[in-house]
């Protein structure tokens, strides 16, 4: 039976279908073609090789498509498309609906995909004569890619998850919507009732929602080239030749890779409310496990360059760096940390897939390894205690055994999974994975330090202690400075440990820096960035530390019985009456109002620093907002005071001055109902310049004056209306007030005005003409109506040595990529 | 001995140690009737039992919140939670507790819920709530 739907947008959809089919076709026939071209010696068949690059083209083309119809879809507001339903809406600002575009499985897979195309350009362009096999490799992983996007069935299965499945299709409207099954006519026009989308999750309505998943999808793109490589190295028996390429790109990848997995910390210190910047939740994890093993990648590569050693590390790191990039797209996409983490993708029904693509990779990489094993260019010699390639041969291997340490902790559900288990996460597992880490850290810490003064090869012993030595006693005291300042002293003693060597890091890679602005400039990149890992690491430590949660509630009053009975639990939620200050650390707080912007509603909290006289000595507003989400409930962000050295965070955590859709609230209330949110009313007969004293001021009516139009009610000759100005002072502050009396056509009516801050209502009731006085008629708020927010508000000391750290870090790798580039060049010209 | 054998053999001892320190640190899921029985926090699968009462009053005390569980073997036990009630708590079909059992009250350091998406049955959503951030 075939409905015809009214007011569906069909063609964009089947076009975005038609380039997904395009682009899984042409990267399979780039793949096979590539795999001819790689395996055919006849040197001028070119053939192969150009219908691999056709295919190639046809699939970056066939990206973009799917790429320009899904943001058609999303931008028109097309809410026939299922993915544009459930993850945007109307309201929905241009820049937020970019980052609904990969809100979604099928769009951050898309977004990985683009990537993988835009690298492919450039490689296609640069590679030379690793272009063939190399692209295999990119080719094969694109295939894989855009399989996950096909959405269609077979054998009964559903073979990856399509953008462009219609809502209908994809809900069953019939069912959830029973107006739809009893008549077909209003089925077939179901789109008239779908005024709106879904919209985007609250917490993702943030500006580095826009940067931070591109980013990051580059990083992850980008470590296939280094994978590729190194396979190509393998099966064309350029066993050495590889490298070289391998270590730019790897650079790069790092480079971005690390960008974006601070950029989402940064997102969660801005717009997550746990309060904090880390907390080892395994997808942040899963981020984490490949760059740290691209990173020691890296550095037993730079170490078989130039010295010969560790070649098998640096081939198996590589390898496997971009396996765990597609585990670790398993452990997030595939449903199984259900259990242990907030923010993983539920099973989009890819559970087979997504193993089938790590397996594949891991089997490509091991079966290969194997076979060529005995041809890899192996060293006999151990390298010499004293020197450089075997201190950084041990760091690479500290990294790779931190990296070990999160997978086997981040995979406890998959464990469970495969060998029946009931293991559950570590109870704490912040404090389990910052005393493991930590301890890696510290080792790798003190290696950044000290292999800076050793030399390839071998180094000058007495020399080389003499100098650690020195440095590290400098070190040692600058850390004591540093932890008695901030108080990091009062944390475990592998925390101090970090510390120094963190400290120690820095200095000796400043020494080296210092020399390379002397000239040898080779080494200036790496110092840079080494510098950069020092002070991240710093500040991490000191902000993480020593982050102290200022909301405490101190005065023991909300204390319940249940909880006097509780021992010493810290209490980190304050309740706080609106124009109730609070004194909170060192800032008195006060919750001042609020402000309503849709979606988000925003409490102002007002920050005053006093000094010793009470006079205010610094005075700032915060507004953390919450949006009251139908879906989600109520989805707060914090805001962030930002100084210099520490940065001052707060968020609500629970209000009740706010509603549900309070946006769309009609004006048409109840009277009578209204009443019932006020305390009985108190009749006043004043005069002007007499005072009403109310719980949280008083009103002052200043006088009494003929009103010349009320709202749109025509006021005639003989109608009169009078207003009483009243002025509200509470707290400091002043509000106006005008309510109304009128004789309209003989009959007497009244406008009540409210004043919502301090929660009041005046009628002006009567006119007592005989003491020329009047009536006003007050409505009070009852206590327990009076608005309230719990808040949390923490303290991150030196955080800014995190960011600028980071800042740091990135720009030493740009510099190293710049260098290993033009020693590329420098090959070549040689060659 | 060569260098490098020995270095290995250090890996070696220090991924077991990495092995077995997961392992005693890892907790497991058990019901209110394990938790009876041990002094160590343990995880706990169940859903809210949704005929007794919720206990929070932001205005008494903003960091009480209390409620019934019913384990997965049907045990049920009243939980205490320091911290603000976690939102839509209602709605989650599927708890998860962190915590160890004080008297005859379960008090918990961390809930994990899931709730039915409001539009979607096939999607579920999961938030998490901390009573306290640990410090490092």
């Amino acid at each position: 039976m075939n409905i015809d739907f009214k007011g569906e947008h069909l063609l964009p959809g089947h076009l975005g279908q038609f380039f997904i089919v395009l682009a899984l076709g042409s990267a399979l026939l780039s793949t096979i073609s590539y795999y001819f071209a790689t395996t055919n010696t006849n040197k001028f068949d070119r053939s192969w090789h150009n219908l691999a690059r056709i295919g190639f083209y046809a699939n970056t083309v066939a990206v973009v498509g799917i790429g320009v119809c899904l943001f058609y879809i999303i931008y028109n507001h097309l809410f026939e498309y299922y993915y544009a339903w459930e993850h945007s809406s109307r309201s929905l600002p241009v820049y937020y609906i970019i980052s609904s575009y990969w809100e979604g499985q099928e769009g951050s897979f898309w977004l990985w995909a683009f990537w993988q195309a835009v690298l492919g350009n450039v490689l296609v362009w640069k590679a030379k004569s690793w272009e063939k096999p190399v692209m295999t490799i990119i080719m094969l992983s694109q295939t894989l890619l855009a399989s996950m996007l096909i959405g269609v069935e077979l054998f009964g299965q559903r073979i990856g998850t399509s953008p462009f499945i219609l809502l209908r299709e994809a809900l069953n409207l019939k069912e959830s919507t029973p107006i739809f099954n009893t008549n077909p006519e209003y089925y077939k026009n179901y789109l008239t009732y779908i005024k709106d989308g879904n919209g985007l999750n609250p917490l993702l309505q943030n500006y580095w929602m826009v940067i931070h998943p591109p980013t990051l999808f580059l990083g992850f793109a980008s470590m296939v080239v280094p994978f590729a490589y190194a396979i190509a190295g393998l099966w064309q028996k350029r066993y050495k030749e590889w490298i070289q390429p391998a270590i730019s790109y790897s650079l790069f990848a790092v480079m971005v890779l690390g960008t974006g997995i601070i950029m989402g910390s940064f997102w969660a210190y801005e717009s997550l409310t746990f309060g904090g910047f880390w907390a080892w939740d395994p997808v942040e994890n899963a981020s984490l496990i490949p760059w740290l093993v691209l990173v020691g990648a890296l550095h037993v590569m730079v170490v078989y360059k130039n010295t010969g050693h560790s070649y098998f590390t640096a081939i198996i790191l590589v390898l496997a760096s971009f396996v765990l990039v597609l585990y670790a797209s398993f452990l997030t996409r595939s449903g199984i940390l259900g259990e242990s983490s907030v923010h993983a993708f539920t099973d989009a029904g890819m559970f087979w897939h997504l193993v089938a693509d790590v397996v594949l990779f891991l089997v490509l990489a091991i079966v290969l390894l194997a076979l060529r094993w005995k041809e890899l260019p192996s060293t006999k010699k151990d390298e010499e205690t004293y020197s450089r390639e075997f201190w950084m041969f041990v760091g690479a291997i500290f990294l790779a055994l931190s990296c070990f340490h999160l997978v086997i902790v981040t995979s406890i559900p998959v464990w469970n999974a495969m060998f029946g288990t009931k293991l559950a996460p570590p109870t704490d597992p912040v404090k389990h994975y910052n005393i493991i880490q930590a301890s890696f850290a510290v080792v790798v810490t003190f290696l950044i330090g000290f292999t800076q003064f050793m030399k390839y090869k071998k180094t000058d012993i007495t020399r080389f202690f003499i100098t650690t030595v020195i440095y590290l006693v400098f070190a040692a005291l600058i850390t004591a400075l540093v932890i008695y300042v901030t108080g990091v002293y009062k944390l475990h003693f592998v925390f101090i440990l970090i510390m120094v060597g963190a400290i120690y890091a820095i200095l000796a890679n400043a020494k080296i820096f210092a020399d390379a602005l002397k000239g040898k400039a080779k080494l200036v990149g790496s110092a840079v960035a080494h510098i950069g890992f020092g002070l991240v690491m710093v500040g991490a430590l000191i902000s993480a530390g020593t982050s102290k949660i200022i909301s405490e509630n101190t005065s023991g009053q909300q204390f319940s019985a249940d909880f006097v009975n509780a021992k010493n639990d810290p209490r980190e939620n304050i309740l706080m009456y609106r124009n109730t200050p609070v004194q909170m650390g060192k800032y008195l707080v006060t919750y001042v109002g609020d402000s309503i912007s849709a979606p988000n509603h925003y409490f102002k909290v007002d920050y005053k620093l006093l000094d010793a006289n009470g006079k205010v000595k610094e005075e700032f507003m915060l507004k953390p907002n919450a949006q009251a989400n139908r879906k989600m409930g109520l989805v707060s962000s914090p805001d962030t005071k930002h100084y210099l050295l520490s940065d001052l965070y707060t968020h609500v955590n629970m209000s009740n001055a706010i509603t549900f859709d309070e946006g769309e609230q009609a004006a048409a209330h109840d009277e009578a109902n209204d009443d019932k949110k006020y305390d009985a009313p108190v009749i006043y007969n004043v005069a002007p310049g007499d005072t009403i004293p109310f719980r949280e001021g008083y009103v002052l009516l200043t006088g009494i004056g003929r009103v010349d139009h009320i709202q749109n009610i025509p006021i005639a000759a003989n109608d009169v209306a009078i207003g009483a100005k009243l002025k509200v002072v509470s707290h400091g502050k002043t509000y106006d007030a005008e309510p109304v009396y009128m004789i309209k056509n003989g009959s007497a009516f009244d406008f009540a005005r409210k004043v919502d801050e301090v929660g009041l209502k005046f009628r002006f009731s009567k006119v007592i003409p005989q003491n020329s006085k009047i009536e006003i008629t007050l409505y009070q708020q009852p206590e327990s109506q009076r608005k309230w927010i719990v808040m949390r508000a923490i303290q991150f000391p030196y955080i800014n040595f995190l960011w600028s750290g980071t800042i740091i870090m990135v720009i030493g790798i740009l510099l190293s990529i710049f260098r290993r580039n033009k020693e590329l060049k420098r090959v070549k010209h040689i060659l | 001995m060569k260098k490098s054998s020995i270095f290995g053999l250090i890996v070696i001892a220090i991924a077991i140690a990495v092995i077995i320190s997961v392992y005693s640190n890892s907790s497991t899921y058990g019901s209110f009737n394990d938790a009876q029985k041990t002094n160590s926090e343990l995880h706990i699968v169940g859903h809210l039992d949704k005929q007794k009462e919720l206990f929070y009053d932001a205005t008494k005390d903003a960091n009480y919140f209390s409620f019934y569980m019913k384990d997965n073997k049907g045990e049920e036990c009243k939980v205490v939670f320091t911290g603000t009630k976690p939102q839509d708590f209602e709605r989650s079909e599927q708890i998860v507790l962190t915590g160890q059992m004080i008297g005859k009250e379960f008090r918990a350091s961390k809930i994990l819920m899931k709730c039915p998406s409001k539009y979607t049955q096939d999607k579920v959503e999961i938030t998490e709530a901390k009573a306290k951030e640990a410090s490092i």
